[in-house]
């Protein structure tokens, strides 16, 4: 461990840069601070939070991202070398953020359990399923003419999908939809804190019982999986079950929601483009949906810990270092690609950084692709000149964690409902889910789910 | 032109089959990729191109031969232009 003094040909010194993340000043100073970052100091040392380093170009990103020699490891009780996992500042919490907290063999075998439920093919299935909940959502607004895209479309559909997967009734959403979301918006000492904090205390009560009756009545999704696996024949410990549960929700409830509502609002923003990429849909949609997850990367980076002393183009990191990773600012690197400010619908070899690098790759991608992509089309579809209120359009003050949006309200021509409401809608698609077995894994079920 | 896909560098980030979806195929399992044919038909040389710019762990080794002569692979000087 560094001993912390600074001297003269100090690395903390010679790279030195005040960093801050969490504060609303990086939020609107964006722009300026990645392009200073980039050509001046790409790996810096910011004193903030206890000192970390930072890692914003795409050179370093890519580097250090995939390094053996840097561990995501939380070692909540002091039982390894005390790394703090993945939140710099670190935060307060029951157990570890899942595999995402877990280094080589043990985030592995976590990672395996998932791969059937979450590969492409797997998340293929799911899209009837998908596109009838962003139908119920849209028509639930569609005769008003008014919508609020983030309430009423983009919180919906990843927290249903998610509920789905994991095998929890999906009328459930809002429960935990509500706390995983404002548990990010709401700062610490705000007064809608603790009501948050309540939420969220619900919201683990119902998982907790929700995990129960699976392990008496086993119902397939991914909290089955979980129970059943084995790790040298022994079950996973109970904490770590629900660690990887909250990470399922928390990784598959905002960023989604975060991707969609700023996509929505730049097409808003930019009405021919927003024709353009409806009407060539068939070859814009796929490089869009990547320039958007390029360009408004919803979880914007991660924090890890060197875990042996390791030395990139000249600059020594030691052992137990702390090293923020930020996909956001490297996501900006004109080296990579060019015009970075720009959104370019049809950009080329747009190898963003979004879903992070190396063997903690988003399981959720695909999930995420998916899910956005069917709202995108949507509302394409049936709300094509939607109008937003840039008035009323509310953003996360600060981007530290998720650059979201808590609103993005809109107006559009009205027309008419193509089908029942959202919860009947969800009572219908619940009993899809029972007789089909919809949450079984790949492994066990091939079939697209049908929707009558 | 010839690809292949390093299955050590591989984190199944899936959109070299979206775009290629003839030379490269997912696992079902856990998305990860591998190649149909290594010999890429000359109207895939494009595509094929594409996801190899487009690979974010820079697993994809493209193999160029031209007039009997090979082109090395490119990632190199992805690298490099991105030091």
């Amino acid at each position: 461990m560094s001993d912390g003094t600074v001297t003269d040909d100090d690395p903390k010194k010679k790279y030195h840069y005040h960093f801050d993340r969490h504060t609303p000043e990086y939020r609107s100073q964006f722009k300026t601070i990645t392009e200073e970052l980039l050509q001046k100091c790409p790996v810096a040392w910011s004193d903030t939070y206890g000192g970390h380093w930072v890692a914003s170009s795409s050179h370093a990103v890519f580097e250090l991202a995939r390094c053996p020699h840097i561990s995501n490891d939380h070692d909540m009780n002091g039982e390894r070398r005390g790394y703090q996992g993945i939140a710099i500042p670190q935060r307060p919490s029951m157990a570890r953020g899942g595999m995402l907290e877990m280094d080589a063999p043990e985030h592995r075998w976590y990672r395996n359990v998932l791969n059937p439920y979450m590969s492409p093919a797997a998340v293929k299935r799911w899209e009837p399923f998908i596109n009838e909940v962003v139908r119920a959502s849209i028509d639930e607004k569609i005769e008003e003419g008014r919508i609020d895209f983030v309430d009423d479309l983009a919180n919906v559909t990843p927290a249903v999908l998610t509920m789905a997967m994991l095998g929890i009734p999906l009328k459930k959403w809002t429960l935990y939809s509500e706390p995983m979301h404002a548990s990010i918006y709401t700062p610490e000492h705000s007064p809608e804190a603790a009501r948050v904090t309540e939420q969220t205390y619900e919201m683990g009560t119902d998982l907790l019982a929700n995990v129960n009756e699976i392990r008496q009545n086993p119902r397939p999704g991914l909290v089955n999986a979980l129970i059943n696996m084995r790790i040298d024949g022994e079950p996973a410990p109970e904490i770590e079950i629900l660690g990887m549960l909250m990470l399922i929700i928390g990784g598959g409830f905002d960023t989604t929601t975060a991707l969609t509502a700023h996509a929505l609002e730049w097409l808003g923003q930019n009405p021919q483009q927003r024709e353009v990429l409806s009407k060539q849909r068939d070859t814009l949609l796929d490089s869009a949906t990547e320039e958007f997850l390029r360009f408004y990367t919803p979880a914007p980076g991660d924090g890890r810990t060197f875990s042996d002393d390791v030395e990139l183009d000249g600059i020594h990191f030691k052992e137990g270092e702390r090293l923020y990773i930020s996909w956001a600012m490297a996501n900006r690197d004109p080296l990579v690609f060019p015009d970075p400010n720009k959104i370019i619908l049809d950009r080329k070899g747009n190898r963003h950084f979004s879903f992070g690098l190396g063997a903690h790759r988003c399981i959720g991608s695909n999930v995420g692709r998916t899910v956005f992509k069917s709202m995108l089309t949507t509302v394409l579809d049936r709300m094509p000149d939607y109008r937003c209120d840039p008035e009323n359009t509310v953003h996360y003050e600060t981007i530290g964690v998720i650059q979201g949006m808590r609103h993005l309200p809109a107006t559009f021509t009205p027309s008419t409902r193509l089908g029942r409401g959202l919860d009947e809608t969800l009572d219908k698609l619940q009993k899809i889910c029972a007789e089909q077995e919809l949450a079984r894994p790949i492994t066990e079920r091939r079939e697209s789910a049908r929707i009558d | 032109m010839k690809v292949r896909v390093d299955p050590q560098r591989c984190q199944g980030h899936t959109p070299r089959a979206i775009i290629a979806p003839r030379i490269f195929r997912l696992s079902d399992i856990d998305g990860s990729s591998s190649v149909v044919c290594e010999v890429v038909p000359p109207d895939q040389d494009e595509p094929v191109h594409e996801a190899a710019h487009s690979c974010r762990e820079r697993a994809i080794p493209v193999e160029e031969t031209q007039n009997g002569s090979k082109r090395g692979i490119d990632h190199e000087k992805v690298r490099e232009a991105t030091a």
